[in-house]
């Protein structure tokens, strides 16, 4: 396979939102602002919560383990700074609401991180110096989870399971939501890095062959990349592959079926057809991890919208509040409607801005009145005319008007015969029905319902 | 700056496109048959078309009342009762009193639409149920057509009535059912293909002017308003069985090309079948709905007793569209889920 031919690899369904990514992507990532405060959320990824490890009034460095868990499924987390205890109380959190944190205060004289320590990484990588074991356990150390949104801890998702082996592992650079470019930059600025955590991640889980999916849309990525791997001493079956633009291509069930042409089963995971799927921010972070000894305590955000004044790319703290970082990016210079955290297709809004960022959060987004002005619900809902142009845009091949209106009737049995657990949430129905139905938020509704009543009904 | 901040489900855009600016698509896309309409058939057609939308809109407006909405113009907005109205003149004789077309479009939009809950709720093609209301009610004025002005005068006349500018005669499809009957014949209406391709025939409003319902059509797939399916499927089957009889009997069957733009199923296959809430959801059901109606349509045109068979055609797929849907269920990408 030529990895320099552009071949248009796609997924059915979909749908082309503007992807407005000029406001950054030629932004360098910059040093975030000095911070006085972190809080860190004891819950930063799917999985069990983590219990604090340190108290009130405890003094804590750089690096040092604040919070852990005994669970399988749980990744402990980091102090990014040298500071002290404040508190440990209830930060707001954009999933869960209100959640445990611990709040630190930054010492004075404290300076932060400007970059990761990317000098390290060269062409000469070579992953097989790391044991698959030496990689795992450095990965869950340094508290690493899916840094694309979801959250996974990854230790849990590269070790090998002999029950579910994985061989081919795919790296999600597609970056398919608006806005958000902090993946993008990474690419470009630290290539090496990517590549060394690429290379560790396949070590680790033991996979034959590596693709990089990526986005159409970033010509000047996939020629950086390929011009890295051409460099490369030790490269094995990695090949970087153009997807087609398409919103939702960075979901992980389409990217495999784009490069794959396989369907991971419905309600099931990728490593059931032996796939894994890493985010590109994820495999820079294994590299730091394995190679430098460091724990995940800062990540790139994306602070972008037209409603920001200086929007751009910057290394922050994990725990750093999101008005902290508005306020360095020049505020707010048009009036701003919403401010979300991810992008603006599947992101959530928030209303309290001291809210602060977790190893999931990629993006800051505020919009503009204009820019939601045509969204649902800033519209009056009619009457749906059963067009289907959601079940065109569906990348799940579900049926979502015949969902949503089952939540809106209370049929919650109707509903799941139309599978509506199968539904990832991507977006797409809401944001191509004409006669503005919220379908997501019936459909994200309807879920939530659902899994009350099986809670209140022991099986 | 940040004080008046919403917080909502995802996502937070939305393309820029509502029920009325899919309306408005398709009212576009009739007005070249409009336009033709008008030519052809002068003052009438124009007065006709005007009392059918009136009518619809007024009635709407009265239901809205009646429902005690709020806002009883809110749904006026969305323009789906003009197109009611349109088709439903589109598709009776030009020379329908307007008093009946008051009637037809009133009980189209109360019985076909306002009844079931308004757009979206309706089983049946509102201007159809109009269409078969005055058929029943009124049969001798909705079988008499009127001919366009500037006819061939060589074509064969019913009546030698000469009126000012338009006078009775059979519709291309008249001829035909009587072509099949006499078993000979069919050549007659064959040789009025180019005369049916530009509208100098009779028939109603909406049934003349091919070629201004392909320009419709056409503009309607360009701008995505409808999909190709339904069309494609209702002519192709149209066609197949067309194709069909005149295979076996070329004199006393017209030709496949004569049955596609003769009678109403170029507008059919555009307009009528393609009307959102009464076709199927899926392509596949889209798929089995076209071609019910093309092959009924062409069933009731060969062997049954009426020259043309769209209405009933349209009424029928519709009743079985829900029953269509559930067949036609949508599996998941990744399958079924193992329970």
């Amino acid at each position: 396979m030529n990895s320099e031919t552009m071949r248009t690899l796609s997924f059915p369904g979909g749908t082309h939102p503007p992807q407005s990514k000029q406001l950054t992507q030629k932004s360098r990532i910059q040093p975030g602002p000095p911070v006085k405060q972190l809080a860190l959320m004891l819950s930063q990824h799917i999985g069990a919560i983590c219990e604090p490890l340190v108290k009130k009034g405890d003094e804590v460095q750089t690096s040092q383990k604040i919070a852990d868990s005994d669970a399988f499924v749980s990744a402990p987390i980091h102090s990014p700074v040298n500071g002290k205890v404040k508190e440990i109380s209830l930060q707001s959190h954009v999933v869960l609401g209100r959640s445990p944190a611990i709040v630190i205060t930054v010492d004075a004289d404290q300076t932060i991180a400007k970059s990761p320590a990317c000098d390290k990484f060269t062409k000469d990588f070579d992953a097989q110096r790391y044991s698959s074991e030496q990689i795992c356990d450095a990965v869950r150390q340094a508290g690493i989870v899916g840094m694309g949104g979801a959250g996974f801890p990854t230790r849990v998702k590269i070790e090998p399971n002999p029950r579910l082996p994985k061989e081919t592992m795919i790296v999600n650079a597609c970056e398919c939501e608006p806005y958000i470019t902090c993946d993008y930059r990474i690419m470009l600025e630290w290539t090496y890095q990517l590549i060394a955590g690429i290379k560790l991640a396949q070590r680790a889980s033991g996979c034959s062959k590596v693709f990089i999916g990526i986005e159409d849309n970033k010509p000047r990525a996939i020629k950086v990349i390929n011009a890295a791997l051409r460099a490369q001493k030790h490269v094995d079956d990695i090949e970087v592959v153009p997807v087609k633009t398409k919103y939702p291509q960075g979901g992980e069930r389409q990217l495999i079926r784009a490069i794959l042409k396989k369907n991971v089963p419905t309600g099931g995971i990728p490593p059931m057809i032996g796939v894994l799927v890493l985010n590109v921010a994820t495999c820079a972070a294994i590299a730091e991890a394995v190679v430098c000894n460091q724990p995940l305590t800062y990540r790139t955000v994306t602070v972008t919208g037209e409603a920001i004044a200086n929007p751009g790319n910057f290394y922050v703290p994990i725990g750093m509040p999101v008005a902290d970082l508005i306020e360095f990016c020049g505020g707010v210079t048009k009036k701003s409607a919403k401010v979300v955290l991810g992008g603006p297709m599947m992101g959530i809004a928030i209303a309290d801005l001291s809210t602060p960022v977790t190893k999931a959060t990629g993006a800051i987004t505020v919009l503009t009145p204009k820019q939601i002005g045509r969204a649902k619900f800033e519209q009056r809902e009619t009457a749906c005319i059963r067009c289907g142009r959601c079940i065109e845009a569906c990348p799940e091949g579900l049926n979502p008007t015949t969902i949503a209106h089952a939540v809106k009737n209370n049929l919650l049995d109707v509903a799941q015969k139309y599978y509506m657990s199968a539904c990832t949430e991507c977006g797409c129905c809401s944001y191509v029905c004409p006669a503005n139905i919220e379908i997501t938020g019936y459909i994200k509704t309807g879920k939530i319902l659902l899994a009350r009543q099986k809670k209140k009904m022991p099986r | 700056m940040l004080s008046n901040i919403t917080v909502s489900p995802s996502p937070h855009i939305s393309k820029h496109m509502s029920t009325r600016s899919i309306m408005v698509d398709v009212i576009i896309a009739l007005v070249p048959a409009m336009i033709a309409a008008v030519w052809y058939f002068r003052i009438h057609a124009l007065l006709l078309v005007a009392t059918c939308v009136l009518t619809a809109v007024l009635t709407e407006y009265l239901c809205n009342l009646a429902r005690q909405k709020p806002n009883p113009c809110e749904s006026i907005g969305d323009f789906s009762a003009v197109i009611t109205g349109l088709i439903l003149a589109m598709s009776v004789p030009p020379q329908l009193p307007l008093w009946a077309a008051v009637i037809g479009s009133a009980f189209a939009i109360a019985i076909g639409k306002m009844v079931f809950g308004g757009l979206g709720a309706n089983i049946f093609n509102p201007a159809m149920v109009g269409r078969a209301f005055l058929t029943a009610s009124f049969g001798m004025m909705m079988t008499t057509w009127t001919v366009p002005a500037g006819i061939d005068p060589a074509m064969p006349k019913i009546s030698a009535e000469n009126k000012v500018d338009a006078y009775t005669q059979q519709t291309p499809l008249a001829w035909s059912k009587q072509a099949i009957k006499d078993k000979t014949g069919a050549d007659v209406v064959n040789n009025q293909l180019s005369a049916m391709f530009t509208g100098k025939t009779g028939g109603c409003l909406g049934e003349t002017s091919t070629l201004a319902l392909i320009i419709g059509g056409i503009y309607l797939l360009i701008r995505r308003t409808i999909s190709f399916h339904i069309p494609l499927a209702v002519l192709l089957a149209a066609f197949v069985f067309a194709s069909i009889a005149y295979l076996i009997n070329s004199s006393a069957y017209a030709s496949p090309l004569v049955h596609l733009t003769g009678g109403g199923m170029l507008i059919c296959a555009f307009f009528i079948a393609t009307d959102p809430v009464t076709a199927p959801l899926t392509t596949r059901g889209m798929w089995i709905f076209g071609i019910g109606v093309g092959a009924i349509t062409m069933l009731i045109r060969i062997v049954g007793e009426y020259p043309e068979g769209i209405m009933y055609s349209i009424l029928l797929m519709n009743a079985v569209t829900p029953l269509i849907d559930r067949f036609c269920k949508l599996v998941p990408a990744g399958g079924k889920p193992h329970v």
